[in-house]
């Protein structure tokens, strides 16, 4: 079966830095993969460039069949609606919309708005009683909750997560990667961020980045 | 989702588009209230030129009738032919239309210059004319007038010791014609010093049946529309000379230009402030929406979908300000009319949706700062760049 993610020689430079230099790796299908790396290792520009955020230098991202790097503005914009959901580190929700807004924001972009379908998910993370609250009415942990229902609201194949628990308390993280494991367990594609170690092994493979390259492969023991 | 998503962006930036919406108001209302003004003002200019008399002229070719040449002398037209074509070429513009036939005839042995006319016209086309009847002003005096009525100047009266009621002998050659006076004319022009009767009557002294020496007509309008139905007019009397009095049709003309253009050149004026009031608080929201911006293409948003959002809302801003404004507008005008012209303005309706749309597009074009959006990468905004 082809690989669901195929990254080829994929080089990013930035004025005269260069944040990824010569990255190539499969992911397959149903696979949770850890991206670690000290800060500067290139590991959110390489989200950033699976996710559509981004385009590479040189070198070609594939994802799901589409050559990102081939994508024209408005390509992307269909690309990232309908193939990625992702969960950002600083939430990245719109302030004056409700939690169920929010959610629905990505319907809209997606295709058509479905409330119904919208509150479901928002149940799915444990926030039934909260759809109608501003994220600044919600803790960090419900807010990146809304996060993950909002990616997940259209069916993505493939979820970026950048250092998804990094604004979090002990008891959020351990909602979050909950969530996440159970994803994962139904057979989402996830690419994470992390610089933490002990949630990176939550993963079937953890990559290592440094200077933009790649430095080791491994692949986790399950816990 | 897209009237909520709407809903939200304009409650939640509810500050800074009440500014906007204020300087929209305040354009949409002086914009109403001068074209309410500029509608209505052309009517009542035109009916306050009414009292300027005559403005077109139908004489016969080679040159203009005064109103003491004599009928001897003077060429004459076919008063049939020229009523004829005026009735054909008829449009609204035209008010009225009277006849003329001058003669001297001698009334007790003085000489009195006697003009046949449409009396009722004349009044219409000389609306400020004074006329001392002797009969109480409520009464339709008009209506009882007899066919041997006449009007005599005041001047002529008191030459010959005449007041309404009196008898009236006028002698034309061997001929004479018994008539009545029936009101004394204050004009304050030549008519003082005429005796103006019915023209079939004056006609009939003169021995010139169906004859009139000259055509006076009110035409209300801009001087260029004087000018058309004078061409057109002249077109179909090709043996005839029509004229506008330059003097007057000129005057009206220029005044309703001068005041259409002063008028025009504000309402522009505004315009362009409203849309700079707009620009200057859609460039600060501009900035204020990077990271949504940023977010919702993250989202899959297409910049398309993304401004149709933005200026949505800049259309709802201009609409609900131009209504306001049209409104207030109407209330401005009113006030303009009580203290500068000393009537009441009536409304034209067709303003409203006319102001409404100026001010939808003005705020589309202040909100020019918004497409700077559209280059916004989001994986830098998401960086928190």
């Amino acid at each position: 079966m082809a690989p669901l993610v195929q990254i080829e020689n994929l080089r990013k430079e930035f004025a005269n830095v260069r944040a990824l230099d010569g990255v190539s790796f499969d992911v397959q299908a149903g696979e949770w993969i850890a991206i670690m790396g000290p800060s500067g290792s290139g590991k959110t520009t390489l989200i950033n460039i699976l996710g559509g955020l981004d385009t590479p230098t040189s070198g070609r991202a594939i994802v799901d069949g589409t050559d990102v790097a081939r994508l024209d503005e408005n390509g992307l914009a269909r690309f990232r609606a309908e193939k990625i959901g992702f969960v950002f580190q600083q939430f990245h929700l719109v302030p004056y919309l409700t939690a169920l807004e929010n959610v629905m924001l990505a319907q809209y972009f997606h295709s058509t708005t479905d409330e119904g379908e919208a509150r479901e998910a928002l149940g799915r993370v444990g926030l039934t009683d909260r759809v109608e609250h501003l994220p600044g009415q919600l803790s960090g942990g419900e807010q990146q909750r809304v996060a993950v229902a909002r990616a997940l609201i259209n069916h993505p194949k493939l979820i970026l997560a950048d250092e998804p628990t990094g604004n979090l308390d002990e008891a959020n993280e351990g909602i979050v990667l909950k969530l996440l494991r159970e994803l994962h367990a139904e057979g989402h594609t996830i690419l994470m961020v992390t610089h933490a170690a002990s949630i990176g092994q939550l993963a079937d493979r953890r990559i290592d980045l440094a200077h933009g390259r790649l430095a080791t492969e491994h692949v986790a023991r399950k816990v | 989702m897209f009237p909520r998503l709407l809903w939200k962006l304009l409650r939640n930036n509810r500050g800074r588009l009440a500014v906007a919406l204020v300087a929209v108001i305040s354009g949409a209302t002086v914009i109403s209230a001068l074209l309410n003004v500029q509608f209505d003002i052309s009517r009542k200019l035109t009916q306050e030129f009414q009292m300027l008399g005559p403005n077109l002229v139908i004489a016969p070719p080679g040159r203009m009738q005064t109103q003491n040449a004599g009928a001897a002398s003077a060429p004459l037209m076919d008063e049939a032919t020229v009523a004829g074509q005026i009735e054909r070429t008829r449009t609204p513009v035209l008010i009225s239309a009277a006849p003329y036939l001058y003669i001297v005839a001698r009334v007790a042995d003085t000489p009195v210059v006697v003009a046949g006319t449409q009396l009722a016209e004349a009044e219409i086309l000389n609306p400020t004319w004074k006329q001392e009847t002797g009969f109480p002003r409520y009464l339709p005096a008009t209506r009882m007038r007899p066919a041997d009525a006449c009007i005599v100047g005041r001047n002529v009266a008191r030459q010959l010791k005449l007041a309404p009621g009196s008898p009236l002998e006028l002698k034309y050659l061997n001929r004479t014609a018994a008539m009545t006076v029936w009101s004394i004319l204050d004009s304050g022009g030549a008519e003082d010093n005429q005796i103006v009767a019915d023209l079939t009557a004056v006609q009939t002294l003169a021995g010139m049946k169906g004859q009139i020496q000259v055509e006076q007509l009110r035409v209300n309008g801009t001087s260029s529309e004087i000018s058309a139905y004078a061409a057109s007019l002249s077109k179909s009397l090709p043996g005839y000379d029509v004229r506008p009095v330059r003097a007057v049709s000129e005057a009206e003309g220029n005044l309703l230009n001068r005041t259409q253009l002063l008028i025009f050149s504000m309402v522009l004026l505004i315009l362009v402030l409203t849309a700079l009031c707009v620009l200057a608080t859609m460039a600060a929201l501009a900035m204020e929406r990077r990271a949504d911006v940023g977010l919702m293409k993250a989202l899959g948003g297409t910049i398309s979908r993304i401004l149709g959002l933005f200026l949505a809302e800049v259309g709802v801003l201009g609409a609900v300000g131009g209504l306001i404004g049209c409104v207030a507008g109407l209330a401005l005008a009113q006030w303009m009319g009580q203290r500068v012209f000393g009537t009441s303005i009536t409304p034209r309706w067709e303003i409203f949706p006319l102001t409404i749309a100026m001010m939808v597009a003005v705020s589309m074009a202040g909100a020019l700062p918004l497409r700077s959006l559209g280059k916004i990468k989001p994986a830098v905004i998401l960086r928190g760049e």
